[in-house]
């Protein structure tokens, strides 16, 4: 019953390059689904703080709605629950197109986007109320004062939690492997398939996220230390 | 909240008492003291392994460890034993094994060489082969008509090695489990899906309209499914074997086939001369 380790096995024969592939597979699909994380959850961040009501009800839908519904479950919508709504001959098209890489980009974006969505706003609320009422004053439309003053504002002061969120996004990723996409999750446990070695498959798997993950992290405190508005936000270190 | 706080601590403690993954120990030993004898099994593969209408975990792999391998098991230790089931998937099952978290895998796992290294595996105590689930009229008779198809397949199962390898014109898409595949048949995402022949007809059955689809093509694979257990398990490998042996002389081991495949059976899938004489060459008759 000792187990025998073989390293080996995650270079020799097709596991190395399986792997790469999954890597860029998992990068391909977060980074994608990280701007449209950023994209949503700016628009709608900023949106549940206008002083309009309707535009703040639609935000906090989104946000609520999303927030709340367990992402495995949200992927298997996107992937068995929304093509049958679609005409026959686009279905066929998108399955024979990575369909799946999609919905699995879209599940993730959209889930994410209500996370990043809580982040923004939390930045937003953070900044005093007089920059609005100055910004106003001065004859900016409320667009103006969201487009050039709040949210460049917001968006520096939210690096930390934002960078915490991308990580989980990226770590996310691998939920699509449900779905048939063959990220690097699902290519580890390939790779324990072909050689029946699960300890080293799988380690492979995770020093490649924490790598991924580290050097995320990485950068992202250099662009914290980079655009930290000083007074605004006490500096560590 | 002092009721949760006790909950709390008791799952603390009782975690803290199982014995650390890895450790050594002779599997036989461990039954002997403990009078349970766990199984890794699968709870969606009718009729081998399934949770049923009344809520109850039942199959035929099941059967042919409380009647034919428990009794083997109890003979060696001396004792009673009870059998306890575990969920095991083809991607969690070796490791649970390694793992120690189960001392057996009797559920759909076929015997390959590539498998044999890392674990040992029992008689073979049934075969089957890998054919596809289309939908009727398909323009897919066999494993020759798929390129460029989209060919639904579970991770990590023996047919997706296969189609990607010899077959790498299809288009393989390979699902966590059996459901998910099957829905992803029954909505078009893909055109067919390749599993063991038995199992393609137990998802057939449990169609909301079995009559829409068919199973075609000859075995393009042999899958004869055996019981594993952790490599070096001499004493557990000598008990089950025996057990089984004892099924095929006796005729106990037909009974029990004739249970879930029989006519009345749950799925009935008729034993053919070949497969019947394959499984008794096993013990030289």
């Amino acid at each position: 019953m000792n187990y025998q380790f073989n390293w080996s096995v995650l270079w020799s024969g097709q596991s190395g390059g399986w792997l790469l592939h999954g890597l860029l597979l998992t990068l391909a699909i977060s980074v994608l689904a990280w701007v449209l994380a950023a994209v949503l959850g700016i628009v709608s961040g900023a949106m549940r703080t206008v002083p309009w009501k309707p535009l703040r009800v639609i935000a906090t839908f989104y946000v609520e709605f999303f927030r709340n519904v367990p992402f495995l479950v949200w992927m298997f919508f996107w992937y068995f629950g929304v093509p049958p709504l679609l005409p026959r001959v686009v279905q066929d098209w998108l399955f024979n197109h990575s369909a799946e890489f999609w919905a699995g980009m879209f599940a993730l974006g959209v889930y994410h986007g209500a996370r990043m969505s809580e982040i923004i706003r939390a930045g937003i609320l953070s900044i005093p109320r007089t920059q609005f009422e100055a910004a106003v004053a001065m004859g900016l439309t409320t667009f103006q004062v969201y487009r050039l003053i709040i949210v460049p504002i917001a968006l520096r002061l939210i690096v930390p939690p934002a960078t915490n969120d991308s990580l989980n996004l990226l770590k996310n990723s691998s939920v699509a492997l449900t779905i048939s996409v063959a990220e690097l999750t699902f290519q580890a446990r390939q790779v324990e398939t072909y050689t029946a070695k699960a300890i080293e498959a799988l380690t492979a798997g995770t020093v490649i996220y924490l790598v991924l993950c580290l050097g995320i992290a990485a950068i992202m405190t250099r662009v914290e230390r980079r655009f930290a508005i000083p007074g605004l936000i006490a500096r560590g270190g | 909240m002092k009721r949760i706080l006790a909950v709390v601590v008791a799952l603390a403690v009782a975690l803290s008492l199982t014995p650390p993954v890895g450790a050594q120990q002779d599997t036989m030993a461990k039954i002997k003291e403990s009078g349970v004898l766990t199984i890794g099994t699968r709870t969606g593969s009718p009729p081998f392994a399934y949770i049923n209408k009344d809520n109850q975990w039942v199959g035929f792999s099941i059967d042919l460890v409380e009647q034919l391998v428990k009794p083997a098991v109890e003979k060696e230790v001396g004792r009673a034993v009870k059998v306890e089931k575990k969920e095991s998937t083809p991607p969690t099952r070796i490791p649970l094994l390694s793992a120690n978290s189960v001392d057996l895998i009797a559920g759909t796992m076929t015997d390959t060489p590539q498998r044999r290294e890392v674990v040992d595996f029992s008689l073979t105590f049934f075969y089957t082969g890998a054919q596809f689930l289309v939908k009727k009229g398909s323009p897919i008779k066999g494993v020759n008509d798929i390129a460029g198809k989209r060919i639904a397949s579970q991770q990590a199962s023996t047919n997706a090695k296969i189609i990607r390898e010899r077959y790498p014109q299809a288009q393989l898409r390979e699902f966590p489990d059996q459901p998910a595949a099957f829905q992803a048949l029954l909505q078009g995402q893909v055109d067919a899906f390749t599993n063991d022949g038995i199992q393609l007809a137990g998802l057939k059955a449990k169609a909301p309209n079995p009559a829409e689809w068919e199973i075609v093509g000859d075995f393009y694979s042999e899958e004869p499914y055996g019981m594993a257990m952790r490599k070096g398990d001499a004493r557990l490998k000598a008990a089950v074997d025996g057990g089984l042996k004892n099924g095929f002389e006796s005729g106990k081991y037909f009974e029990i086939y004739e249970k879930w495949f029989g006519p009345k059976g749950e799925l009935p899938y008729p034993l053919t001369a070949t497969v019947k004489a394959y499984l008794l060459k096993q013990i030289g008759k």
